[in-house]
């Protein structure tokens, strides 16, 4: 190459490298530190310029008007760039000529459907007093069933179908061993809610599910009532579901408490005009529940002339689902996140 | 429980629409699953008289029938029937009839020949069985007459869900006298046939404890034929197959008061006796359904002098079955002990509808009327003479005797809520046909024999709390909640820990407490690891499902591979769940540790135009990590970190505190994600929440300094025995005024020696109490440098 090429690239790195300082320079003061360090009386270009002088006398010439040139196009791009910085935010060219671009995005993530309704859940309870106490899932079978008055050999144990470890051992069938466990360890008054997964040997199909998520409440005093149990329910339903639900209790059976209900509320959906969620009813299933049995209390160690409370229980999964209208249980078990992520919106869903 | 509302008017009057009174019966407890109307599902259905059958010209299978329904001229139809013949009555589907299904009749040609309409089946009017030939009435009426009405059934079904502690309620008097309780009307009382109890067959009971009562009739000179229409059509509508009037009579009367019954050819009695007793070892016996049983001596069998002739309330045996040539029948009413009848229910799986009730718990008090009712039916369809006296043995009369429970209001109106007085509660429970005697204060009720399940007080609550109705119950409050408890602070984190990661765009799963049991072993996990050794179910669904799970990390695996499979190009997702580890000393339960596991896997973000793509690596998850241990109060620099290992191209770093785990995290081997069928690398952390809560320092805010911050950068050049945490640590320890020490350099190799590395710090110093001077800043420094030389051999580049 010859030698005034090589001068010429010389040139070129120089405004290449003087151009990005100049675009990268983010306010006046630095833009004029630019200026000075290549356009200065010492500065780099200056310099070059100076250096002409010793070139062979017909290269000058041309060397002198490459550095001229380059002179030039500094001096534009600094004049600029000084307006580009002197412009107020709306008046700048926007980098890169189109808004309608993405920003930079990264995952994005959420709570799992089950727990974000559970928390909502824990929140109401929250609010009306109760506590929060956990069990274990894998439980004796005393806790499970017997001191919960379902005697050994009794067919009120064929209404769970249970996992067993051995004789004695099981995966709780619902949250309620806890509550002989809580009265075991606390006097009264006891106002709790005990969240859990529990387990029933069901083969899964849409509505069932091996394992799923439940949650019960425990309110033991001196004079709890089946009116007290009406209104706590009712008031978790009407702020769950809204306003203007309505809410009924049917007689049914439980081992554990006596009287015991079934709670319906008003379906969401048709509002008691019958359609497919409520299986034409007008009513849907929402919880079981009762006044906690004599029997419990002896067992836990309560004296049952002394205390009356209430229980209740539900499950999280299919309220879920009634909420959001989802129609199969084993859902919420795949972790798909494209369904997932469709509840991670604070906006309203449901039917 | 199917019932039908024809047979339960039979005992009491319902004037309801089916519709309302389901709904009724689920408000007082009985639960109605369905209303199922038998209406004919036909119509067009005339009265034809066969008058003349020819054979079809075409075809060898077919007649041409000339059948008489009323029009001036009769009908041609082609008929494929055998038993059609001049002269008798059938049913006709003329031109525009409907037959069940929506199937609708037209005019035809069938193999050339004029057909005018259809002569029909049992089958195909949905009101029998018998398919095999047309339907030949039984009855006369005009030609031309509509059959609706005479064949079509105008009853209806309800199915109701009748709960364990409820057996009185299995069968239609049962359900009678809910619905006389619930509208407040009269029962009817059937009509029985009265036996003296001093028939002198030969009857014994081994153990009263295993069959309280035995009660047994006597039928002479039996005529086996087949049962009346009506019992038919009762027996037919709930589900039940005619067979012929003796065992229809037992049947009905199961499905009327709920007592099954047992006929037994009574000259098939070997020695003409009866022993209720345990079964022996290796006796065997071929039960009605033709199997052939091993008994044990767990099983309670009616024998015969020789040997067992059926299962106590289960079955009966196939010898002793009442057949065509029976003539002498011995008839069974029994009561047997529940959990023994369970017992052989579960290990024969032999479930009948008398071992249904029996487990339940029948009524003692029954027996004797239910043989008084089944002989005055017998008597009345001519099936044979029964009587005049029966055997009725009561080996246990205790359970016979009447049984008082007493009830007091204030504990009624306490319980439910209510201001009700002593005689309003006893006016409730007299619906129920509870007799009783009522104070100012308390009610002593008489409970009937059926009414087992009422054994105490809080059972008398809740009867009439059902009669006063729920729903009457209003909300006025006794008690004033005077808990107010504050939230576990463990939830009110677990939940916080939760919204962080979600917030940091990890995705929450939740996923299966089981696991494989082959788990462990993909995971790479030693022998001696706790986590190994799984705790086994013993009724799993699947074997793949057949363990509870001891890390969460097999979950998590597949729920990556699911995603990953779907197109998604990389994901973070995080699970707070319990792992069970196996525990010897807590009574078998194992100990149940609380989770925290993060995961991330394949790009670290979504494709997009301004960002170069690139993997998750090792920092991206160690800087989740330690921004999460920062965020719930624990220094991640003061934890230790040691390598717990490594694999084929992957490692495992431990969090310590005090020598105690915090967390496990690292690179999951490509050999182990290859076993869960995933290519991209996987990194993840797992953090024992009960050993965070251990770890946790609460401290105490800083007040924030006026004065100028000081900033030094220095390159230190350390050994390969040399941490960053070692530098940091030693910094921390002994530079006063120290705000913040970042890195922002790091390399290897180069113009380095062998195993040297180089770090490039930027160290802040401020002062609370005024501007610090360089000086003090450099003596500090100094100091540090001069202790990293002595201890660590770290020195600055420029030395
Ligand atoms: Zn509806």
């Amino acid at each position: 190459m010859a030698e005034e090429d090589l001068d010429r690239q010389a040139i070129e790195d120089l405004v290449e490298s003087a151009s990005r300082a100049i675009a990268g320079s983010e306010n006046l003061d630095s833009l004029e530190a630019e200026r000075i360090r290549y356009l200065g009386r010492k500065g780099e270009l200056t310099k070059s310029l100076r250096s002409i002088k010793s070139l062979p006398a017909e290269k000058r010439p041309a060397v002198g008007n490459a550095i001229n040139q380059a002179k030039e196009r500094l001096e534009a791009l600094i004049e600029e760039r000084k307006t580009s910085l002197s412009a107020s935010f709306v008046e700048e060219e926007p980098y890169p000529g189109d808004f309608t671009l993405p920003g930079r995005s990264g995952f994005s993530g959420g709570r799992h459907i089950l727990h974000s309704v559970m928390g909502e859940i824990k929140e109401i309870f929250a609010g009306m007093g109760y506590s929060i106490a956990e069990g274990s899932d894998v439980e004796l079978d005393y806790y499970n069933f017997e001191a919960l008055n379902f005697p050994p050999d009794h067919p009120s144990r064929d209404l769970q179908d249970t996992f067993y470890i051995n004789k004695d051992i099981l995966l709780r069938t619902h949250t309620s061993p806890v509550q002989v466990r809580y009265m075991e360890k606390h006097k009264p008054p006891v106002r709790i809610i005990v969240p859990g997964k529990v387990y029933r040997n069901e083969s899964p199909d849409p509505s069932h599910s091996a394992e799923f998520l439940q949650m019960e409440g425990l309110y033991v005093d001196e004079n709890v009532s089946l009116a007290d149990l009406r209104n706590d329910v009712t008031y978790f339903i009407r702020s769950f579901f809204g306003q203007d639900a309505s809410v009924r209790f049917r007689p049914h059976f439980f081992p554990f408490t006596e009287p015991s209900a079934e709670v319906d509320m008003s379906c969401f959906s048709c509002r008691g005009e019958g359609c497919q969620i409520c299986q034409k009813t007008g009513w849907i299933e929402i919880m079981g529940a009762g006044m906690v049995h004599p029997n419990v209390f002896r067992y836990a160690g309560y004296d049952p002339d002394a205390y009356t409370g209430f229980a209740f229980g539900m499950g999280i999964d299919r309220i879920a689902m009634l909420k959001y209208g989802i129609d199969d249980i084993r859902r919420f078990l795949t972790n798909d996140l494209r369904f997932l992520s469709q509840f991670w919106s604070e906006r309203e869903m449901g039917e | 429980m199917k019932v039908s509302l024809n047979w339960l008017r039979r005992y009491v009057s319902i004037p309801e629409d089916p519709e309302v009174l389901a709904h009724d019966l689920t408000m007082f407890g009985l639960n109605v699953e369905e209303v199922l109307p038998l209406s004919p599902a036909f119509e067009g259905i005339v009265f034809g008289r066969v008058i003349d059958v020819v054979k079809h010209p075409k075809a060898d299978k077919l007649v041409l029938c000339t059948v008489d329904t009323g029009e001036e001229e009769p009908l041609g139809i082609v008929c494929g029937a055998s038993n059609v013949r001049p002269g008798i009555g059938v049913p006709v589907a003329v031109h525009g009839a409907v037959l069940p299904g929506g199937f609708k009749i037209k005019r035809t040609k069938i193999r050339g020949e004029a057909s005018e309409g259809m002569i029909c089946s049992e089958k195909e009017l949905a009101i029998g069985e018998d398919s095999d030939g047309i339907m030949v009435l039984d009855f006369e009426e005009k030609p031309g007459a509509d059959l609706t009405s005479r064949l079509g059934n105008d009853d209806v079904i309800l199915d109701i869900e009748v709960t364990p502690n409820r057996p009185d309620q299995l069968s239609h008097f049962g359900i009678a006298r809910e619905i006389a309780a619930l509208y407040k009307r009269p029962l009817e009382i059937n009509d029985l046939f009265g036996l003296d109890e001093n028939d002198p067959f030969d009857l014994s009971i081994e153990d009263c404890e295993d069959c309280p009562r035995y009660s047994a009739a006597f039928i002479d000179n039996v005529k086996v034929a087949p049962s009346p229409p009506w019992m038919q059509k009762l027996l037919k509508a709930v589900g039940v197959k005619p067979i012929n009037n003796i065992v229809d009579v037992t049947n009905f009367v199961l499905m009327e008061l709920g007592q099954p019954l047992h006929a037994f050819d009574r000259d098939m009695l070997e020695n003409d006796s009866i022993v209720v007793r345990r079964a022996k070892e290796d006796e065997m016996l071929v039960t009605l359904d033709g199997e052939k049983r091993e008994l044990d001596k767990e099983i309670l069998v009616i024998a015969d002098a020789e040997h067992p002739v059926a299962l106590a309330g289960i079955m009966g045996g196939e010898e002793t079955e009442v057949t065509e040539n029976t003539s002498r029948v011995l008839l069974e009413s029994a009561m047997f002990e529940p959990r023994l009848i369970r017992r052989a229910r579960q290990r024969l799986k032999l479930e009948t509808e008398a071992s249904y009730r029996f487990e339940r718990e029948g009524d003692v008090g029954i027996t004797k009327l239910a043989l008084e009712r089944t002989c005055r039916l017998l008597e009345e369809m001519g099936a044979g003479n029964p009587g005049p006296s029966c055997r009725d043995l009561v080996a246990d009369a205790k359970r016979l005797e009447k049984r008082t429970v007493t009830l007091r209001a204030s504990q009624a109106n306490r319980l439910m809520g209510t201001h009700l007085s002593a005689s309003d509660l006893a006016s409730l429970l007299e619906r129920l046909g509870m007799a009783s005697v009522a104070s100012d204060e308390q009610i002593d009720v008489e409970i009937p024999t059926f009414r087992r399940d009422i054994s105490q007080e809080v059972d008398l609550i809740e009867e009439t709390a059902r009669l006063y109705g729920y729903e009457m119950i209003g909300h006025d409050t006794s008690a004033s909640i005077h808990v107010f408890t504050a939230r576990s602070e463990r939830d009110i984190r677990n939940n916080k820990i939760c919204n962080y990661l979600a917030s940091r765009g990890f995705a929450e799963v939740v996923t299966t407490s089981f696991m494989d049991p082959g788990d462990p072993e993909r995971l790479g996990l030693e022998q001696g690891d706790r986590r190994s050794g799984a705790l086994k179910i013993e009724n799993p669904l699947s074997a793949s499902n057949s363990v509870l799970r001891t890390s969460l990390i097999p979950g998590a695996l597949n729920v990556v591979r699911r995603n990953l499979a779907s197109e998604s190009e990389g994901l973070r997702i995080f699970e707070l769940g319990k792992v069970f580890i196996p525990e010897k000393n807590n009574k078998g339960l194992p100990d149940e540790e609380l989770h925290l596991l993060a995961v991330l896997a394949g790009n670290s973000r979504p494709m997009q135009w301004l960002e170069q793509a690139r993997m998750f690596d090792f920092f991206d998850m160690k800087g989740e990590l330690d921004g999460l241990l920062q965020r719930f109060g624990v220094d991640p620099g003061a934890l230790e970190v040691l390598s717990a290992g490594t694999a084929v191209d992957g490692f495992i770093f431990e969090w310590l505190s005090d020598g105690q785990p915090v967390a496990e995290g690292g690179k999951i081997s490509k050999k182990v994600a290859s076993r869960y069928e995933i290519d991209d690398d996987i990194f993840y952390f797992d953090i024992s929440i009960e050993a965070l809560e251990r770890t946790v320092v609460r401290s105490r805010y800083n007040d924030v300094s006026p004065y100028p911050v000081v900033k030094r950068d220095l390159c230190l050049i350390a050994g390969e025995k040399v941490t960053f945490a070692d530098i940091t640590n030693l910094f921390k320890k002994r530079a006063k005024f120290l705000e913040s020490i970042s890195l922002f350099d790091y390399y290897r190799g180069g113009r380095l020696g062998e195993g040297e590395r180089s770090y490039t710090f930027r160290l802040s110093f401020r002062s609370p109490k005024g501007t610090l001077d360089d000086d003090i800043v450099d003596a500090e420094i100094e100091k540090v440098l001069e202790g990293l030389k002595r201890d660590l051999k770290v020195t600055l580049r420029s030395e």
